[in-house]
């Protein structure tokens, strides 16, 4: 009866896929919990879809995608704020533009490459090809956020939720802004082979909602947040493996909007 | 489940086992001046391409003073407040703060904005709010466990023990005043910055900042910027803003009230 839980087992990929998705999938969630309450959803999603040239571009020049990623992602974040900073555009529109921008650099060198077919897994992921070595990174990659979010929890806390308190104490929420960007660009980098560069910012946004939902202070919004990227994580892979037409990231995405659809409908009201 | 919590706590801990702790601003001279505040042809403006909110402000106000500020809306008494506060920078001039010029990291001044801009809908419960005070006293890579019966004396005193466990959000505006005063308490502040801290308090709310303002001898140098003229008679000294200048109405009823 337990078949279909304990088959995929014995296959060290689907094992892989499963680590890998419960680290990043973790890390994520507990970013995320900031990246929603300080409503920063847009500039997740601008730094994930980044990704794109950064990989493609790192794949023609021959060096590791993950380091082409990082700064693909860096630079989208700089340039953001670069173009912020200058009166006239805000900074909804800056990271417009350099979400647009980056993303068609993307599609650009995509076409340089001259073959769609071996970015589909860089758009919608693909957990089948993950090996040892993405492995390493992801755990490498969920260390450093988490270790950062642990040691800087309580400035975090402050700056996102009284900016001019964390200033006037001296704890830089200038500084925080910065810390929290380059740690969601080492995040994305993490997830961007399950889900996809399409698809990452989903697991920013969607359990730290759910955590949002349920918790009453910032950690329980993490925790909250990790236990449903948890279960969506697992059961979408499942999903994947068991229905071969839903692509892993797509599974994985639709599998964690249903604890947050069911915590919509049962949290009580706030 | 126990043994993942502690794991967990353990893990934490030694995050701050492996990195220094370093402090959020250097260190503050100790012990009042004699004057809280000292200003000598202060000029300042709310922002820094803005018009002059006011010019060539001299006076002083010594510690333990409670002052009022008073004029008209757009006279300049909120951005006093924030000069002193070191949120925006002054144009010409100079101003002393318990001896120092005013920059940001000073755990003995406190600042609350007429409307502070808290984020929303976050998920925080009124203790730990007030518990960010003790945050001045630790630094970088510091989990502040210490301080909890500083924070439970301020919860008491502005009447929010019974509150201390209910998220931020669903406080009133009153409740939520008297946290961020609570804060200051727990902060350690010799000089309070108050802007127009009653508006839109209700009168339960109201009698238990008065209380905790003016019944408890000079324990704090007090300057509020105010709009009720009934208030004024608490006040030991008055500062009138209007048209860019700033006046001393009536000075502080003779003794020093300087700090131990």
């Amino acid at each position: 009866m337990l078949e279909p839980l304990t088959q995929p087992l014995s296959e060290p990929f689907f094992v892989r896929a499963l680590v890998a998705v419960a680290l990043s999938g973790a890390t994520c969630a507990c970013l995320g919990a900031y990246v929603v309450l300080r409503r920063m959803a847009f500039v997740s999603t601008a730094l994930t879809h980044s990704i794109l040239p950064g990989v493609v571009g790192a794949l023609l020049l021959g060096v590791s995608p993950y380091l082409g990623a990082l700064a693909a992602a860096l630079l989208t974040a700089a340039g953001a704020a670069w173009l912020a900073s200058r009166k006239g555009t805000s900074e909804d529109s800056a990271v417009g533009v350099m979400l647009s921008v980056m993303f068609a650099a993307g599609i650009a060198l995509m076409q340089q490459a001259n073959s769609w077919r071996d970015f589909a897994g860089l758009l919608f992921g693909s957990v089948v090809s993950v090996g040892g070595d993405d492995l390493l990174v992801i755990g490498a990659t969920a260390a450093v956020v988490l270790f950062g979010l642990r040691a800087l929890h309580k400035e975090l806390e402050l700056a996102s939720f009284d900016e001019e308190y964390a200033s006037l104490l001296g704890a830089r929420p200038a500084l925080m802004r910065v810390v929290l960007l380059v740690l969601v660009a080492l995040g994305s980098v993490a997830c961007v082979r399950l889900v996809g560069a399409l698809l990452t910012t989903a697991l920013f946004v969607i359990p730290a909602a759910t955590g949002v939902l349920l918790g009453r202070t910032v950690p329980q919004v993490m925790a909250w947040g990790t236990a449903c990227a948890l279960a969506g994580g697992v059961g979408g892979l499942y999903l994947s493996y068991h229905v071969p037409a839903v692509p892993s990231g797509a599974g994985i995405v639709l599998c964690c909007a249903l604890p947050y659809l069911s915590a919509r409908i049962l949290a009580p009201r706030r | 489940m126990s043994f993942f919590a502690s794991l967990s706590r353990h893990l934490s801990d030694a995050v701050f086992e492996v990195l220094p702790s370093i402090p959020y601003a250097p260190k503050e001279k100790l012990g009042c001046p004699g004057n809280a505040v000292e200003a000598s042809g202060l000029s300042a403006s709310a922002r820094p391409d803005g018009p002059i909110a006011f010019r060539d402000a001299t006076f002083a106000i010594p510690c333990g003073c409670r002052t009022a500020l008073i004029g008209p809306n757009g006279s300049g008494k909120s951005t006093l407040l924030r000069v002193l506060a070191g949120l925006t920078s002054i144009r010409s001039g100079k101003v002393l703060i318990s001896g120092e010029s005013p920059r940001l990291g000073r755990s003995r001044i406190a600042y609350l904005a007429q409307r502070p801009h808290l984020a929303e809908q976050f998920p925080l419960k009124l203790r730990r709010l007030v518990q960010m005070g003790t945050y001045a006293h630790h630094g970088w890579f510091e989990e502040c466990r210490h301080g909890d019966e500083s924070v439970d004396r301020a919860l008491k005193q502005l009447g929010l023990t019974e509150l201390a466990d209910r998220p931020v959000y669903s406080l009133s505006g009153g409740q939520l005043q008297r946290a961020l005063i609570a804060r200051a308490v727990v902060q350690g502040a010799e000089v309070l910055l108050l802007d127009e801290p009653y508006a839109a308090l209700d009168q339960p709310s109201r009698e238990i900042i008065d209380r905790f303002l003016f019944e408890q001898g000079h324990a704090f140098t007090v300057v509020m910027a105010t709009h009720d003229p009934a208030d004024l008679g608490r006040f030991d000294r008055i500062l009138e803003m209007r048209d860019g200048s700033v006046t001393t109405r009536h000075a502080c009823s003779g003794h020093d009230h300087r700090h131990a």
